[in-house]
């Protein structure tokens, strides 16, 4: 397999501007665990704050680096001609680089208080959570976005020929730029500050990077098993429109408590529940895609991260999101640690995984190295996801805490009552984070040097990492037991039993309102369900995955009659198809 | 779920509903957005609050510029290391807020509560002109001085000058005058024994108890060195003033007796006993060069002679390390 059209290779450096600010980005979390046992650690030299605004902020740009990555690589496939104005994407990297050095260089001044005001907006850095890159930044990251916009379109074929994915990805790059120009005013008041910056926040996650999601899943899946587009697109159009129908209403989860009007709780209670909506459908899809063709799995860490991009983005978007959704939940939630664990598995889950999903699939391709080894991607795969699985059950159970110590009991010594209390859980979060800093490590070396490393032949079933596992599969009773074909009834008893864990967890936050919790001061009920809710909701998770992967594996394992068929010019095909 | 190849499922008429459905959601959303800004609906605005000469509007650049939310939460949006800061103004009152953000390190006492209700502002933004009546308006302030006062806390020092204090003070005012629709939810658990003892159990809250009732001692020490540090303790001096030559938020004390200090205005003088005493006393008089001057309250008001001659006893007894 070889890439059709030259201008895909502009993807590369994008990919491997992802690995770097990943890196960076993980390295800037562990000391942000670290400082959260020990908030005195680097006070004076790295406080806190200009961490967490790196952290947030490289958080974002990675993703954003790696989905301009999967769709410069994927735009050319779309459009069946090259990338227009190529030169201007070499503009879009360089100008992407400055901003980043700069950003990262300017939120240190955060420690003294300098904001750069003048002519009222704040132009080196704004101290709001998710939008701390200064004015000057914000300007260049809009012709950044207005850059990729032109590009896209200008790439693909004329409208009338578009089909779902086409439609998916031209709205998402131009209501990226457009969402992004709310974030570039300085507002006075807090309740209308709050107010426009979830329009940004929550627009732009729940209502574009959702549409490029979708978007880039489906086509990724198309070009992975070679389905035709349109038995994607139905799913891809479906998947959209209820994003939009749920979420478009549902940014009125964050307008509860910041001083907006009450009547935004029902809206958002009522609207935000159909959330989890879309995510269902697309997990189905997932299972519907991998499962509809038994083509042995070609490219597995491609579609292992695709595979817990949309398994997190259930879990940690859908379930633990719709936990906290309602008022009477939120009411609890709100400004505790239970959300970042919400906020961890939907943001690297989600996002996350698309981008390294296509840094896995597109690299080996640019490189000419698709019979790599797939040993060290599988491995980054289950540290990445243990830890950050990890991550999230400290954050909710540690939150859980949070929320009686400091909200039931009303005791506000962070330091005295809230941190011991906590305890265990801060321990927590450093150790899996330190899991999922060695699963990053890997990744990032596997992806930087692949292809460039001094290759050993590799043995084409090694080359899959199944020599092992076909064996372990023999043992367990051939392609029968835990690797046996994963049926639609199997996954939906799956799904099932996630979301009654979800179920769990939703009552247990719902139980802070009892007045036996909330008066007499007993927190059994609640500490209850939330043991028995997120560890449950988590190992199912993680069985779910293992279970998943492993009927894929077994497919290797199984008569050569599919390799015939898999055997095909993987471009052929997809020209055919497209 | 999927519509199969050349089934006809109706597909364009669905999309169409589909897309009119989103079309009603937003319409929805317009309107509501347009009936959260009301003017009717009498939520508090910047511009409409201060405190003394600092206006609200001002302190919530301070608070951005500081990237407070970096730590803390406001109306619960925010980092998870701090607390939530948005009903803060209402709990601790402004007098405590003042003693303790120009030196963040450390828990103002009581007497340091005390020395800012000597000013003007305060005396007119509270109310209140004792320290008596003003624990009783902003319990917050009495628990934690009663608690953590003096002691160490885990927020770094910030270099916020005596204005942007005063600007971020007036910001809080604002958020805790804000309507959030009742969050964060009332706490209905009586008693602070009784929640701490909910948190910890007994065993904690009673091995925690004489710690705090040690710096409380009142009686005069006989030495005035020993006196001086009794009262350096009181006021918490040392959440500003380190007792060897560092800088925390003001010079630190070791060795600082008797040597040759550069002042503002580009003199040296001497730091005798005088210009110590004056310091403490009018503390603006001569301001340091590179510190910012009005941080310092003035404790001309509030120590008699014989205690700032203890005082300045005491910091000449530090040796220089």
């Amino acid at each position: 397999m070889q890439i059709q059209y030259q201008t895909q290779r502009l993807s590369m450096r994008f990919f491997m501007l992802m690995l770097v600010l990943f890196a960076a980005q993980v390295g800037f979390g562990l000391i942000l665990a670290m400082q959260q046992t020990d908030p005195t650690l680097l006070a004076g030299v790295l406080n806190f704050n200009v961490v967490r605004a790196e952290h947030l902020n490289l958080g974002l740009l990675w993703i954003l680096a790696g989905f301009i990555g999967a769709i410069l690589f994927v735009g050319p496939l779309l459009s069946k001609r090259e990338l227009a104005a190529p030169w201007l994407i070499k503009v879009l990297f360089y100008a992407f680089v400055a901003t980043v050095i700069w950003n990262v260089a300017t939120q240190a001044l955060a420690m003294r208080g300098i904001a750069g005001w003048w002519e009222g907006q704040p132009w080196l850095q704004e101290g709001l959570e998710y939008l701390e890159a200064g004015r000057a930044a914000d300007l260049v990251i809009l012709v950044g976005f207005s850059i990729l916009a032109y590009v896209v379109l200008r790439t693909f074929p004329p409208v009338r020929e578009w089909n779902e994915i086409h439609w998916g990805l031209g709205i998402g790059v131009v209501a990226l730029m457009a969402v992004w120009v709310f974030g570039l005013f300085y507002v006075p008041r807090l309740d209308m500050q709050e107010y426009f910056r979830w329009f940004v926040v929550h627009y732009w996650v729940e209502g574009v990077w959702e549409v490029i999601h979708i978007s880039l899943v489906g086509f990724l899946l198309v070009l992975l098993f070679k389905v035709d587009v349109k038995s994607v697109g139905y799913a891809v159009f479906w998947g959209v429109v209820l994003v939009w129908l749920s979420g478009l209403l549902g940014n009125a989860h964050h307008y509860f408590w910041i001083g907006t009007p009450e009547f935004w709780q029902f809206w958002g209670s009522l609207f935000s529940a159909l959330e989890p909506l879309p995510l269902v459908f697309c997990f189905w899809h997932i299972y519907l895609d991998a499962h509809q063709n038994r083509r042995p799995l070609e490219n597995a860490p491609a579609f292992y991260f695709i595979l817990g991009s949309v398994v997190l983005e259930q879990v940690g978007a859908g379930i633990l999101g719709f936990s906290m959704t309602f008022a009477l939940t939120n009411v609890w939630s709100h400004g505790t640690w239970v959300t970042p664990g919400h906020a961890h598995l939907a943001l690297f889950g989600t996002f996350g995984m698309l981008g390294i999903a296509a840094a896995y699939y597109a690299v080996p391709i640019m490189r000419k190295a698709t019979n790599f080894d797939q040993r060290l991607g599988k491995l980054a795969f289950w540290l990445v996801f243990t830890g950050i699985l990890g991550v999230a059950l400290a954050f909710a159970l540690g939150g859980t805490v949070q929320i009686f110590v400091y909200r039931t009991l009303g005791l506000e010594w962070f330091g005295g009552d809230v941190f011991p209390a906590m305890g265990v859980f801060k321990l927590l979060v450093p150790t899996f984070g330190f899991v999922f800093a060695v699963g990053a490590g890997v990744l990032i070396f596997d992806l930087l040097t692949l292809g460039r490393r001094a290759r050993a032949p590799v043995a084409p079933d090694a080359r899959h990492g199944v020599a092992h596992a076909g064996e372990m599969a023999v043992h367990a009773g051939g392609v029968g037991g835990w690797s046996r074909y994963l049926t639609g009834f199997e996954a939906g008893i799956w799904l099932m039993a996630m979301w009654i864990f979800g179920a769990v967890i939703t009552l247990g936050l719902l139980s802070f309102n009892l007045p036996r919790v909330r008066e007499m001061g007993d927190p059994t009920l609640p500490y209850l369900l939330a043991w028995i809710g997120y560890p449950g909701l988590l190992l199912v998770t993680l069985l779910f995955v293992w279970r998943f992967l492993a009927s894929m594996e077994a497919r290797v394992a199984a008569p050569a009659a599919a390799s015939a068929a898999a055997a095909i010019p993987a471009g052929a095909a997809v020209a055919a198809e497209v | 779920m999927s519509c199969a190849n050349g089934k006809n499922c109706d597909e364009t008429r669905k999309r169409r509903r589909a897309l009119v459905a989103l079309g009603i959601m937003m319409l929805i959303f317009i309107m509501l957005s347009g009936f959260s800004f009301l003017k009717s609906r009498n939520q508090i605005t910047p511009d409409s609050v201060s405190f003394g000469p600092y206006k609200a509007a001002d302190g919530k650049r301070v608070f951005q510029s500081y990237n407070c939310m970096g730590c803390h939460t406001m109306v619960g949006n925010g980092a998870y290391l701090g607390p939530d800061l948005t009903k803060e103004y209402e709990r601790a009152g402004p007098a405590w807020l003042a003693a303790f953000l120009p030196s963040a390190g450390g828990w103002p006492t009581e007497a340091a509560v005390r020395t800012q209700l000597m000013n003007q502002d305060q005396i007119a933004d509270t109310g209140v002109d004792s320290i008596e009546a003003y624990f009783k308006k902003y319990s917050g302030a009495q628990q934690r001085v009663e608690r953590r006062g003096g002691g160490t806390s885990l927020m770094p020092n910030l270099p916020l000058s005596s204005e942007e204090v005063g600007q971020l003070i007036a910001y809080l005012k604002y958020t805790s005058a804000l309507n959030t629709e009742g969050w964060p939810p009332k706490v209905k658990i009586e008693g602070l024994d009784r929640r701490l003892q909910l948190a910890h159990g007994t065993h904690a809250v009673a091995a925690a108890a004489p710690a705090a009732a040690a710096p409380a001692a009142g009686t005069v020490a006989p030495d005035p060195a020993a006196r001086g540090e009794q009262l350096v303790k009181e006021y918490a001096c040392g959440s500003c003033h380190a007792l060897d030559d560092t800088r925390l938020v003001g010079p630190g004390w070791g060795g600082l007796s008797g040597s040759q200090v550069s002042l503002a205005d580009g003199s040296t003088v001497k730091a005798d006993d005088a210009y110590l005493a004056e310091s403490i006393r009018q503390p603006n008089a001569k301001v340091v060069a590179g510190y910012p001057a009005g941080v310092m309250p003035a404790y001309d008001k509030l120590l008699k002679d014989e205690d700032v001659n203890a005082i300045v006893a005491y910091i000449h007894s530090l040796e220089k390390q």
